[in-house]
């Protein structure tokens, strides 16, 4: 099995949010994130794709595919600031593409494509671990130093 | 005056049959103003620990939901699919109850766009707003 890539400066920054995400976090834990690789500017998490998230089809509901991209996106962020600060979705967009099964197991990566000021924007996509088919993909927007006021993120 | 009323037969099969419906806790009330949408608050909902604000997926999904309700209530035979969901996250959220109103701003013979609010202490005050693209029809599942 390959070791995840994770650099190491920015894995030490990022220990606490990682281990709310995979120890201490009931939505987190339910997806059983692992990392492959985490880089600054750069995360790529494998996960599953729970049968509680189910839609009327019995395929993955629209709503998980926004869950872990918004999640991605977030920890994508944390890569890139020097100290952990709060950070809050301003916007998200989401296409989706493929449809999963539950029970599959996916892979979510996500980049940063630009920073101004205390503005950061990330894109990404997520993939079936399986056969590489497209599920989604999303861009976001997101407030770095929100002091707290953070709305709905994983900061 | 606030009130549980009997749900159209189409949204509660969709309720039903959609486990991510019972992750949300979802529910469909009804008050002077119409219909609107119910997020039970569940711990699994949080985004932030430290703050306990909800997940900003969370939100959108139940965004999402509330707008699939609303398009299937008016096209009951019809099979729909998400084509993209566009949230801006407007406050800062908390962790309880969180209510959504849906409007369809346009329904054609294929495509539904959807306009969702959502609020928590105040709908004056929403939370998140979302714009929901859906294709309709026969064709529209990709089973």
């Amino acid at each position: 099995m390959t070791e995840p890539a994770i650099d190491p400066d920015v894995g030490a920054r990022l220990a606490k949010a990682r281990a709310w995400l995979s120890h201490e976090h009931s939505l987190f834990r339910s997806l059983n994130l692992k990392p492959i690789t985490i880089k600054k500017g750069k995360a790529v998490f494998s996960m599953d794709l729970p049968d509680t998230f189910a839609d009327a089809h019995g395929g993955v509901h629209g709503g998980l595919k926004t869950i872990i991209l918004d999640s991605i996106f977030g920890l994508t962020v944390f890569t890139t600031l020097s100290e952990l600060a709060p950070i809050a979705t301003i916007n998200l967009h989401t296409d989706y593409l493929n449809k999963a099964k539950p029970g599959m197991r996916a892979i979510c990566a996500a980049e940063c494509t630009a920073q101004r000021d205390d503005v950061t924007y990330v894109s990404g996509d997520l993939k079936l671990e399986e056969t590489g088919a497209l599920l989604a993909t999303g861009a976001g927007v997101f407030m770095v130093g929100t002091h707290g006021l953070a709305n709905g993120s994983v900061s | 005056m606030t009130m549980e009323v009997r749900t159209p037969d189409a949204i509660n099969a969709f309720i039903d049959v959609s486990p991510i419906a019972d992750w949300l806790g979802a529910s469909v009330h009804e008050d002077d103003e119409g219909r609107y949408y119910r997020l039970k608050f569940d711990d699994a909902h949080i985004g932030n620990p430290l703050i306990r604000a909800l997940h900003g997926g969370a939100i959108a999904a139940f965004l999402e939901f509330a707008g699939q309700c609303e398009v299937i209530d008016a096209v009951p035979d019809a099979r729909i699919r998400t084509i993209n969901i566009d949230v801006d996250y407007l406050r800062s959220s908390h962790a309880a109850d969180m209510m959504a109103r849906a409007a369809i701003k346009r329904r054609g013979r294929r495509l539904a766009i959807v306009e969702i609010m959502g609020w928590q202490k105040d709908e004056n005050q929403p939370i998140a707003h979302a714009i929901l693209r859906l294709r309709i029809g026969e064709n529209s599942s990709d089973d």
